[in-house]
């Protein structure tokens, strides 16, 4: 049996150039998600409300939240805001504070979340994720019902798994 | 005058015999010579890249031993064994992969040698399997940037009884240093067939498959010295 040397060179190197490495070292995948509110009207509770002038902070860090570059930021009238969650421990505690700018109707109130930080793995590049199990929330009732501006709080899914829907219902 | 031509011609003759005297004699020897052998045998040897490398790259420390057999004037019969011992760290992961490897398939020499050189530019296929285990070491949950400072580096865990199946296409060349002693490179491109994955984690690295890529494929290459013991000589 004889086959030219030239002819199997170049089948072998056109097998090795098909079976090509994909490379893998760049994160395009989600990562872990944000906790997803959406605010409705006290009154009439199927209709979302804007909130004015929201400000974020997550009792922990310093400074304003005021946002993710890729789709949300915290904007001066909205209705529904994403929030990162933290993954070290299973509370996290925002102040979420309304009409931050008119000195007369700034109030400040303090939202809680309870819940069950699990890893997921991605892949290589993004490595793990955390996915956010057996949800919980209050607030802190400030004893007379006219100091807060959340009125009542309502779950809509019990995890948090990825950032297509709602997860919470804040009544205002 | 006579003499003096005579003697030119005596010299002329004498020379002239001499050198179909000697033109003769290298005649019976290449008549011996054109029955040219080829060296049967099993050759074995070790791939120095690995050894070499642990010197500058702390990470990766391994050992593979080569072998091939000649069956016919061009077909070989070739295997690479090896243990291998490879830390991979990533921006949120950072693992070892400890385990070992056997590779067996053919090597097909597509170069044709002169006289009795024994040099090989090959072509070849292996099938190869991996036992091996791989160990989390750390991992930093992937979270938003406002977050880095709560930013939380887990210690893992070890996953065991992993295995691999692959092929491989090789791409070679084998030299004859002197007296059978054989200085080899190789190239392998690679393609994962099945594996056995762990739960909640990824083979990205495979001893004997290196680098185990987006699309399950992978690259290796080798560089082999070997010594081939004869066993018994052939026609060419």
């Amino acid at each position: 049996m004889k086959f030219k040397l030239k002819y199997l060179i170049s089948l072998i190197i056109t097998i090795l150039a098909l079976i090509s490495c994909e490379r893998d070292d760049i994160c395009l995948d989600e990562i872990t998600p944000h906790l997803t509110i959406r605010f409705y009207d006290k009154d009439d509770l199927t209709i979302t409300k804007k909130v004015s002038n929201i400000r974020v902070q997550i009792i922990g860090i310093e400074g304003d939240y005021t946002g993710n570059d890729d789709n949300n930021t915290i904007t001066s009238s909205t209705d529904s805001i994403l929030i990162p969650l933290r993954v070290d421990q299973d509370i996290t505690k925002f102040i979420l504070t309304s009409n931050s700018t008119n000195e007369v109707e700034i109030n400040a109130d303090t939202l809680i979340v309870n819940y069950t930080p699990e890893a997921v793995f991605i892949g290589r590049s993004c490595g793990y994720k955390a996915v956010f199990k057996n949800l919980d929330y209050s607030f802190i009732d400030e004893n007379i019902d006219t100091l807060n501006w959340i009125k009542d709080i309502e779950l809509i899914t019990e995890n948090i798994e990825d950032e297509t829907i709602a997860n919470v219902k804040i009544f205002h | 005058m006579k003499l003096l031509q005579m003697l030119k011609y005596f010299i002329n003759t004498a020379f002239l015999l001499s050198c179909i005297v000697s033109l003769s004699q290298e005649n019976s020897l290449q008549l011996k010579d054109t029955i040219i052998q080829n060296k049967y045998g099993l050759r074995v040897g070790i791939d120095l890249f690995n050894p070499v490398n642990s010197f500058f790259d702390e990470d990766r420390k391994g050992l593979e031993l080569v072998g091939d057999y000649r069956v016919s004037k061009k077909f070989y019969v070739a295997a690479e064994l090896g243990y291998l011992e490879n830390t991979t760290d990533e921006d949120f992961i950072n693992f070892t992969t400890n385990g070992s490897y056997l590779k067996a398939g053919f090597d097909y020499n597509a170069y044709t040698n002169w006289l009795d050189m024994e040099n090989a530019i090959y072509v070849g296929m292996r099938y190869g399997f991996s036992t091996f285990s791989q160990t989390l070491n750390n991992f930093t949950i992937n979270n938003e940037a406002f977050l880095d400072d709560l930013a939380v580096a887990e210690s893992g865990q070890k996953f065991d009884n992993l295995n691999a199946h692959w092929v491989e296409f090789v791409l070679g060349i084998k030299a004859e240093l002197f007296n059978n002693l054989f200085l080899g490179f190789s190239f392998s491109g690679k393609k994962m067939i099945t594996t056995k994955e762990p739960d909640n984690f990824k083979n990205l690295f495979v001893p004997g498959f290196n680098r185990v890529f987006l699309n399950n494929s992978g690259f290796g290459f080798n560089y082999t010295l070997s010594y081939l013991i004869p066993l018994y000589k052939k026609e060419k």
